[in-house]
């Protein structure tokens, strides 16, 4: 216990050197993003989640949680009602200022990166040692981290992200879901553009003709534009060839990472 | 001259944005791609009829107004097209069309509410009143766009912000029809209002005593460059500078008679608007840039450049 508490003292220090002296483990913890509550859930910390986004959807029993509103930027009101010990936050420009806010009336926080496949296994060995259950999490963050280790070798198939069709907004390299593809076997076309996402032209789309056109959609139903007349210059929406994913299984990095990149190779027939 | 100048840059600027884009097309193929076919030449066509609508729009507005700084856009009209494309995102409605449907629905309210507070004073429709309405009701319009924005549930809300920056991604020959079945009429309305715009330039109570039916005239100009303003919003969106810049440019070599000035501004903002659209196209490809960025980086340093003229003249 006493070396737990060291070692939480010493991270602290290490993080935030104007902090205050650390306490024990959380035991009211406010998540504001939807993959941290997994992460939570994963490492058995769920049932001191006192807080969440109102995206926070998964497991199910994260639903019975209070709902703090969006999350990003977070409401400091709704948050502190929650009379937390820990807020943990999407490392991001607006919720470095609400962190100090919250900071400033004696909450203690902490800002997470969670971009890509290889901010999980981190995230997750920080929550640990926040909520003293470093072991399973050790464990958690270590299959997180197999993902990278273990990549399929690349296959033909081609997708494309597209999150917005006017103007078509694709997925580029820097993104989770151009990892969630590769990861899969398939290559994403356009993982030339180093950025998370991208404005591009439809004939650049049409030229680079990828065999699926995948859609983050609950619905489960086509895309509007896929009616579109300018759309149907695309072979793959031409054929229909839509990969529809759920937004709260590949939306999102988290511990259901390895369930997403399976049944997207499965999709795929891969 | 001039006009065989302003005849071949339009004509350039079509040329320019069908054989050039991201995508590699030879020449020798342009004429059997479908790239060039379904994608290019609609998308050029638009910008120029969009482009061109805008400057007719902000050529006969800002002698309506009589104010330089009047734009198409600034009585209201991006205001209530953005809220009726958040709230057809907002409210899933279904179907390929339901934004743009939307956004011009949208356009049209708020065109009606600045028209009536216009016609508050009275019978006369004054253009102040029309200027400080449209500010208000844009910016009441943009407030619940905003609520709405910040209240709802669907995550593609923010996107609907992308859509109102403006942009032609969206063209295809449907839309492309669409433009030119609708605009010849309010086109043919401020054309046919040329002179008595000319008379409008010396004041009302002058071009009443030179024989222009000034409140008629009024109306009609407010209505057909609005109802043009809101067909352009509606199939690309917010495309700013377009409609504030090209009528001053065109002005400065045309003179402000409108018989000339009206067409110089059509012909002069769809070269403009075409050839910031294969900037935007081509420029950092594979990705592409907003169109209103490039309009606006063209736009700003010639606007700065007149500014500067007429302080010194």
């Amino acid at each position: 216990m006493l070396r737990r508490l060291l070692v939480i003292v010493v991270f602290l220090a290490g993080c935030r050197p104007s902090g205050r002296p650390a306490v024990g483990p959380s035991q009211r913890i406010v998540s504001l993003l939807p993959s941290f509550t997994e992460i939570l859930f994963a490492i058995g910390a769920g049932d001191r989640v006192v807080g969440r986004t109102q995206w926070c959807d998964y497991p199910p029993a994260a639903l019975a949680v209070p709902s703090v509103g969006e999350g990003l930027p977070p409401n400091i009101e709704a948050v502190a009602a929650r009379h937390p010990d820990l807020v943990v936050l999407y490392n991001a420009g607006a919720n470095v200022v609400a962190a100090q806010q919250l900071e400033r009336i004696g909450i203690r926080t902490v800002l997470l990166d969670l971009n890509r496949l290889e901010d999980l296994g981190p995230a997750t060995r920080t929550l640990g040692r926040l909520t003293g259950l470093e072991q399973r999490a050790e464990s958690v963050a270590l299959a997180m981290d197999s993902l990278l280790l273990h990549q399929p070798p690349p296959t033909s198939t081609t997708l494309a992200f597209v999150v917005w069709d006017n103007p078509p907004i694709i997925i580029g390299h820097g993104s989770y879901l151009d990892q969630l593809a590769s990861s899969a076997g398939a290559r994403n076309v356009f993982s030339d553009v180093a950025a998370p996402s991208a404005q591009v032209s439809l004939e650049t789309i049409v030229a680079r003709d990828p065999q699926w056109i995948a859609v983050l959609s609950d619905s489960g139903t086509a895309p509007a534009f896929a009616k579109r007349r300018e759309w149907r210059a695309v072979r793959a929406v031409r054929e229909g060839h839509f990969l529809l994913l759920p937004g709260s299984l590949f939306g999102r990095p988290g511990p259901r990472s390895a369930e997403a990149i399976r049944e997207l190779r499965e999709r795929l027939g891969l | 001259m001039k006009w065989s100048v302003l005849v071949a840059l339009a004509m350039l600027a079509l040329i320019t944005s069908v054989v050039l884009g991201p995508a590699a097309v030879p020449l020798a193929e342009l004429l059997h791609s479908d790239i060039v076919w379904n994608l290019r030449v609609p998308r050029a066509l638009l910008a120029f009829l969009v482009g061109g609508s805008l400057g007719v729009a902000g050529a006969s507005l800002q002698a309506l107004v009589r104010n330089p700084l009047a734009d198409p856009f600034l009585l209201g009209l991006s205001g209530g097209a953005g809220l009726g494309a958040v709230l057809a995102i907002a409210l899933h409605l279904p179907g390929p069309w339901a934004l743009p449907i939307a956004a011009f629905v949208g356009a049209l309210a708020a065109l009606g509410l600045v028209y009536r507070l216009g016609l508050i004073g009275g019978a006369a429709l004054d253009p102040r009143i029309l200027l400080l309405g449209g500010v208000a009701i844009g910016a009441f319009a943009a407030a619940i766009t905003t609520a709405i924005v910040s209240l709802a549930d669907a995550a593609e809300l923010r996107n609907a912000f992308l859509w109102l920056w403006g942009g032609l991604s969206g063209a295809s020959w449907d839309s492309v029809l669409l433009v030119l079945l609708y605009i010849p009429i309010p086109l043919a309305v401020l054309l046919a209002a040329s002179r008595p715009l000319d008379l409008l330039a010396l004041g009302e109570e002058s071009a009443g005593y030179l024989g222009a039916d000034v409140e008629t005239v009024k109306r009609r100009v407010y209505l057909a460059a609005s109802l043009l303003t809101a067909a352009a919003v509606a199939v690309s969106g917010v495309i700013g500078f377009v409609g504030l810049v090209v009528p001053h440019l065109a002005r400065l070599t045309w003179g402000h008679r409108h018989r000339a000035l009206l067409p110089a501004a059509f012909l002069g903002g769809g070269a403009l608007l075409a050839f910031a659209d294969t900037l935007a196209r081509t420029a950092v490809a594979p990705r592409e840039l907003p169109v209103g960025v490039v309009t606006a980086l063209i736009g700003v340093p010639v606007f700065a450049f007149l500014l500067r003229r007429w302080t010194i003249a």
